[in-house]
């Protein structure tokens, strides 16, 4: 009888007088719970044109540009990033410590060679400690 | 589901990353869009063999190839070498014998969300691996009708993977090596079919390299260079990048990288793992009912020799029926049948040992670059009433 109680709870406020009224088979199921939702959230990749030439092709690989932070930095981050890869590989970093930022916008210009001048990366090692670290990542 | 997890270790089993589609692939986890990194479901793993159309994908660079013309493509093998030879995917199909291995690949830094501290990096759940069975040429034959000269140290791997950065750094090229001495080198296949598919682009089409056991930073994808080397590789990728602690399960701590006490050495076999993959534990599980409780194993040393299910907090093991046997490198299914008798909060945890006597330990590793892995799992289980 609890369960008979608890499911009209959630049907209808707590009102157990129209509970008792539409009967026992309500009670022992929810049913025909649905929502609105959108179709073609993930678009099926596009076929390609094939023949029998020696030539193997796929589709263009697709985007997925993230939203950055707003911010002071934000252009030069998503511009000198972007050079080598997607701003992804920020969205996707756990929140870091400040120090780890700024050790990584090092390797990328030190280690990978990426062509960052001196203010641009103190811009963007300013930007991502402003919104990337467990004190700011929102 | 949140768009990042942390400080505090990923508490899920994948990744959290949104659900993408890529050329000749089932929806997978989104990590990154260039380079492509995508992660394996877990409902995938069910299976000792993983799809090819779900098999994971990790690229390091952008530039990797939406075509590849088979007229023009060669497998160059060059160097210091007698008898330099360029071989046609044809030639490799025809004129050497087929040679097939069901190998396990995994990214080394899988599941390095769970790691405490968090270390930047690719952030995988426990999906960044897969079994395939993967046919084509054993690299020893290539080698041989080679012949590389006396003095030789190494082999260097190269494939069609180039990045926007300068010549001579790890954004240029991603290439790794491995010694000439090396045993693993007498069971490594230049793989031209993958669950006796080609492979698909995202996985190395036409040619990838298969390295049983060791991790899938080795197993270059689009393979077309292998150099012999007269000297020690030392570009980026194998000096400085995939490098763990040569210590015990290659665990160290934040502390001792800071004070520069660690060695570290170039990442190789993969530690025994295991994994609960099913029920998931999204849905209850009602009071008195036989489930059948399944995963899959594997190590990197040799085949797994048992996998344990504890109910009680690791305090006791029961084994679980181990599946079909496809070899030492393989996924092993396993299948554990628990009757919870009263409602209630369970947590199962999963263990494995194999044939070399190692045992998945419950600490868990911790090192700067996020590798290796390999804690026991745990699933918990909401238990409900069943009258």
């Amino acid at each position: 009888m609890r369960l008979v109680k608890r499911y009209f709870g959630l049907l209808f406020g707590g009102s157990l007088v129209l509970a008792l009224a539409a009967g026992l088979l309500l009670a022992q199921v929810e049913q025909g719970s649905y929502e609105p939702s959108t179709l073609g959230r993930i678009q099926q990749s596009p076929p390609v044109a094939l023949s029998d030439d020696s030539v193997y092709q796929v589709s263009a690989y697709p985007l997925y540009p993230p939203e950055l932070a707003e911010g002071a930095g934000r252009a030069e981050t998503e511009g000198f990033c972007s050079l080598c890869h997607s701003t992804r590989y920020i969205t996707m970093q756990p929140p870091l410590p400040a120090a780890t930022w700024e050790a990584e916008v090092t390797k990328m210009r030190k280690t990978f060679g990426a062509p960052i001048p001196d203010p641009s990366a103190a811009l963007i090692i300013k930007y991502l400690q402003a919104h990337y670290t467990p004190d700011t990542r929102k | 589901m949140p768009s990042f997890t942390g400080p505090g270790a990923n508490p899920h089993w994948n990744s959290v990353g949104p659900w993408v589609s890529e050329p000749q692939k089932a929806p997978l986890l989104l990590l990154t869009d260039r380079g492509v990194q995508l992660e394996t479901p877990r409902s995938y793993f069910q299976t000792a063999f993983t799809p090819n159309h779900a098999f994971y994908v990790r690229w390091h660079l952008e530039g990797i190839p939406n075509a590849v013309d088979l007229k023009s493509w060669r497998l160059h093998v060059e160097g210091n070498v007698t008898k330099p030879i360029s071989y046609t995917l044809a030639d490799l199909v025809r004129k050497f014998p087929a040679e097939s291995i069901a190998a396990v690949n995994q990214c080394t830094g899988n599941s390095r969300s769970r790691l405490q501290p968090r270390v930047p990096g690719g952030q995988w759940g426990n999906g960044a691996m897969g079994n395939a069975r993967w046919t084509g040429v054993r690299l020893r034959d290539l080698l041989h009708a080679a012949a590389p000269k006396t003095g030789s140290l190494q082999i260097q791997f190269q494939g069609l993977e180039s990045g926007g950065g300068p010549d001579g750094y790890g954004s240029h090229f991603f290439m790794k090596s491995l010694d000439l001495s090396n045993p693993v080198l007498d069971e490594c296949i230049v793989a031209y079919s993958m669950n006796g598919e080609p492979l698909p682009m995202l996985n190395g089409f036409p040619i990838r390299l298969v390295v049983p056991g060791y991790f899938a930073t080795y197993w270059m994808k689009c393979l077309t260079w292998i150099r012999v080397l007269d000297k020690k590789d030392d570009n980026f990728w194998m000096k400085t990048a995939y490098r763990v602690p040569d210590t015990a399960r290659g665990n160290t701590t934040p502390d001792d990288v800071k004070a520069g006490i660690v060695k570290m050495i170039p990442a190789n076999r993969m530690p025994v793992r295991s994994f609960l993959i099913s029920p998931d534990g999204d849905a209850k599980v009602p009071a008195g009912m036989p489930v059948q409780v399944r995963g899959i194993a594997f190590s990197g040393y040799g085949g797994v020799a048992k996998v344990d299910v504890s109910a009680d907090g690791l305090k006791t093991w029961q084994p679980a029926r181990l599946g079909e046997d496809f070899g030492a490198y393989s996924f092993r299914a396993w299948e554990f049948t628990w009757t919870p008798k009263a409602p209630g909060h369970y947590t199962l945890a999963v263990r494995a040992s194999d044939s070399k006597g190692n045992v998945q330990p419950d600490q868990p590793v911790w090192n700067p670059g996020g590798y290796l892995w390999n804690r026991i799992e745990r699933q918990n289980y909401f238990v409900g009433a069943a009258e």
